[in-house]
Parts: structure tokens; sequence; C-alpha cells
């Protein structure tokens, strides 16, 4: 039988998402510095608006694509369809993402957000392309890929009602408020692509860095159908019906999933033969255990008697991006990075000294950790209770373990460039 | 892997070879490839010259086969010499984290 050195993705598919990511992280620390303020009023409004599509865009959907090029393959148990696509991609992503903050930050909703919006839907497509190419020529089948496919078409029906609302600013043609459609925008894209995402590359790398002896995937095959089934029903009240009612369901169908996945998680845990954890995967479950805060937030928001603050809303969506996908995130690049440079540093005929653990700083994720988490916490009780002191604190200690992350990302892909390690 | 019988005319060369390949490690799971039980039988045949070593991957898709294969080969050569190296690939029975060995199991804090 043969081995799969054909698996392993060319640099350009992966190492330029995780750089780009990395710099974006620091550019979106440096623009909530400058946007305190603007946390403090309603989550409508251009800057937050511009740093939550740089934080959609060049942060998250940015590293996820370059790390699903790197793990399609051997998800798949498929090369990757083409090389040559996810350069393609990179490309319009980056100048799809530019024009569009760019035009959110200044509020200009004219032809160049519209070229933006359209570039960043043609490079999701084409990525989408790649991925359901190499799936399908895989025979491969099983949750783990159903939740990644799906997570897929997800992404393109957010993209589109986002072009959809794009266009209702300029013409205003649809029934509704505006702010009616967001909730629908950004809740597909939350739980439709980043969540569905994170939890099938979840389920596959988690009992794999832990030695689990135990997957109990009926849960997984569970949560798949409750949160879709939440989602299709959310998306159809959402832009059809527009009754304003059932949420109560939806949103339990996508806790129900949720709570599924923790179980899956935790009898991963459970059964794993490495209890030792590295930084990375202590990060990981950070973040895994963080995604219970939006979750509580929105309960407490539904459950709310009166009119709820608007500042719950903003910490909701803060919650998501900046505590559960930031954290996450910073976590798994040093557990797949280091691995990515170590492959290419690498060659079969040697016996490998060298191991990807070599290639990064334990302590340093340690530190960018204790930086961020309660950085993020300050800030996130900063929107809660109004308070610019605990906020401008938070922002700080962000811009610090974003600086972190990016010169160590960085640094672990210059590694390549190390004459010390050219005769690896 | 099961364990190499002293009466095994191969004995010597074997538990060499054993030795040699745990300085292998799959840089992903970071243990080494014996006591994660990823090589499944040796033989030795000394007529033929023939050493032939059947292991398996972690998963079928394992970024990092192609450089464990390589070491299995190269440590196969030392322990060796002047023998044709046959590696076989398996995925029957399929590897699992219950292949670990106990010494394996420590080293991961289990």
């Amino acid at each position: 039988m043969e081995i799969a050195e054909r698996h392993i993705p060319a640099k350009k598919t992966v190492l330029p998402y995780y750089l780009t990511a990395a710099a974006c992280l620091v550019i979106i620390s440096l623009m909530v510095l400058f946007t305190v303020k603007d946390f403090d009023g309603h989550f409508f409004q251009p800057h937050l608006l511009a740093i939550t599509h740089l934080t959609v865009f060049g942060w998250g959907t940015m590293v996820i694509l370059g790390a699903s090029n790197q793990l399609m393959p051997v998800i798949a148990d498929k090369k990757l369809y083409s090389e040559r696509l996810p350069v393609a991609v990179f490309l319009l992503l980056v100048a799809g993402t530019c024009v569009l903050v760019h035009s959110f930050w200044n509020f200009e909703l004219t032809w160049p957000i519209f070229v933006g919006a359209f570039l960043i839907l043609t490079a999701l497509v084409l990525h989408s392309i790649n991925i359901f190419v190499t799936v399908k020529r895989s025979s491969v089948k099983n949750i783990i890929i159903d939740f990644i496919m799906t997570a897929h078409l997800w992404l393109i029906v957010t993209a589109l009602i986002g072009i959809t609302l794009l266009f209702n600013f300029r013409f205003g043609f649809l029934p509704v408020d505006h702010l009616h459609y967001l909730k629908v925008h950004a809740s597909i894209g939350m739980a439709g692509w980043f969540l569905l995402l994170i939890i099938g590359v979840s389920a596959r790398l988690v009992p794999m860095f832990l030695l689990s002896r135990k997957e109990v995937n009926i849960f997984l095959t569970i949560a798949y159908y409750l949160i879709n089934a939440g989602l299709i029903l959310f998306l159809i009240e959402g832009m059809i019906l527009r009754t304003n009612s059932g949420y109560i369901w939806f949103i339990s169908l996508i806790a129900g999933g949720i709570l599924c996945y923790l179980f899956y998680i935790w009898q991963c845990y459970k059964s794993a033969i490495r209890k030792k954890m590295d930084s990375g995967m202590k990060t990981t479950f950070i973040a895994i255990s963080s995604i219970s805060i939006p979750g509580i937030i929105m309960m407490a928001y539904l459950l709310h008697s009166r009119g709820a603050p608007v500042s719950m809303i903003t910490a909701y969506g803060y919650s998501f991006f900046g505590g559960f996908i930031t954290t996450l995130i910073m976590g798994q690049t040093f557990k797949t990075l280091p691995f990515i440079v170590w492959m290419h540093l690498t060659k079969p005929d040697r016996l490998q000294e060298l191991q990807p653990k070599d290639l990064y700083n334990e302590h340093l994720v340690m530190l960018q950790l204790g930086l961020y988490l309660p950085g993020f916490l300050f800030f996130l009780s900063g929107i809660l209770i109004h308070s610019p002191y605990l906020m401008y604190p938070g922002c700080v200690m962000m811009i610090v373990a974003s600086v972190i992350y990016c010169a160590h990302s960085v640094h672990v892909v210059f590694q390549l460039k190390n004459e010390r390690y050219k005769n690896y | 892997m099961k364990d190499i019988k002293i009466t095994d005319p191969c004995y010597e060369e074997k538990a060499r070879l054993l030795q040699l390949l745990s300085l292998v490690r799959d840089p992903e799971l970071e243990l080494n490839i014996v006591d994660l039980g990823l090589i499944y039988e040796i033989e030795i045949d000394k007529e033929k010259k023939l050493t032939e070593i059947t292991m398996t991957l972690s998963t079928p898709a394992c970024p990092a086969g192609d450089y464990i294969k390589g070491g299995v080969e190269l440590m196969a050569k030392e322990a060796c010499p002047g023998f044709e190296i046959r590696i076989n690939l398996t995925f029957e029975p399929q590897w699992s984290a219950d292949h670990i060995s106990e010494a394996g199991r420590q080293e991961l804090g289990w």
C-alpha cells in the first residue's frame, strides 16, 4: 500500500492564509482600541461592522480556509483537487476583505463595497468547489465530512444574505427592517459556518491529539441534525415567514446540538490516553468551554422581562468571535502550524531528530493565553457594564497577546528559511 | 506487536531492530512507533537475506506516513546490513489508541 506524501499540499496553499490571519488579528486588536467607545453604543454602526467583517474574513475564515486546505486531504484521504485555486482564493479574499472593511469603516455604500463583497463571494465559492470536488473524488464518507461540507454550504448562504443586505442598503427592497435580516445573516454565519466547521474539524483533531479510545459518533450525528434543523427553521422563519416567533425552538435545537458535541468531546477526553495536555490543547479546551459564554448571554437576553439592553447583543457577538473563535484559533495554530512547517522541512530518507514541538515555544503560547483570556474577560465585562475602565486594560492585554501570536506564527513559518534546518 | 520469543532463531536481530525502531517517533503523537503499536510484525530470513516489516499508520492518510516509513526503512538497513528490506503497510487491523503499549501510556501520562 502506498503512503500519502502526495497528500501534503504545497506551502502556498496554506501558509499565506496563516500569516495574513495573524497580521489581521493585530490590526483588529488595534482597531478595537481606537473604537472602544463604539462598543458602548448600538452594534449596528460603521466601525463595528468593519471590525466584525475583518474578524470574520481576515481572521476566522482566513485561517480556517488555510487549515482546511491542509486538513481536507487528511480527512478525505485524497489529494486536494486543485492547488492553484487556493492561491486565487487567497488573493480574492484579501482584496475583497480590504475593500469591504474600508467601505464599512467609512460607511461608503457605493460601488467599491459591492466589488469587495463579490470578490469575497467568488473566493468562498471557489474554495467550496475545491473542497467539494476533493471530497467527491474520495471514497471516505463520514459525519465529519458531512459537517465540513454543510458548513461550506451555510457559508455561501451567509454570504448571499450579506450581499442581499448590501443591495437593500442601497435600494431598500426588503419588506421588514434591516436589523431583522442582519440577525439572520449573523446567526447563520456563526452557527452554520463557524460552529459546524469547528465541530467537524475538532471532532477529528481532538480525539487524535488526545489519543482517545472511545469516540461516541452517534452524538456527533445527533448534533449534526439538531443544529441543521435549527438553522433551516431559523432561515425559513427569518427570510420568508418573518413572524418573529419560535426563536426559543430554533435556539433549543442548536443548543441541544452543541450539548451533544460537548458530550462527544467529554467522552474523548475521558477515554484519552494522553492526559498531559500541551499549551495548544489547553487553549483549545478553554475555547470549547467558552462557547457557553455567548450561550448564557443569549439566554439572558431572551429571558429578559423588559427590553434587554442592546449591549447584550454586542457582548453576545463579541464573546462568540473574541472568545470562542479567537481562543480556539490561537490554540490550534500551534498544534497545526509547526507540524505543517515540519513536514516541509524534513525529508523521509533521514531519521528525524527535529520534531514539530521544537519549532515553537510552549511558554510563549501560555503567555499569549494568559494575556488574551483576562483581556477578553475584562473587555466583555466592560461592554456589559459600560465601563471603559475595564475595556481599555482588556484591550491592551489583547493587543500584546495578538502581537505575541503574530510574531510567534511568523517565527514558526520562517523556520523554513533557517539554515540550521537545511540539512534535515 | 507480539513479543519476540527468546527461542526465535533471529531473536537477537529482531530485538536490535525493535530497539532501533523505537528511535523513530510519530511527530504528531510524540511517541515512538514501537510503543505506539504501529509495528505489527517483523520477519527476518537469514538465508534469503530478507527483512520484512508489517506496520500500520495511525490513519491511512497520515501526513507523516512517508517520514515514518522512511525512518523504519533506515533503521531496518542499519539493523540488518546487506539485507533486502520489505515494508508492508497494512490497515488491517486498523490502528487505535488501544494498541499503545503500557510504557507508551505511562509516557503519555495515562
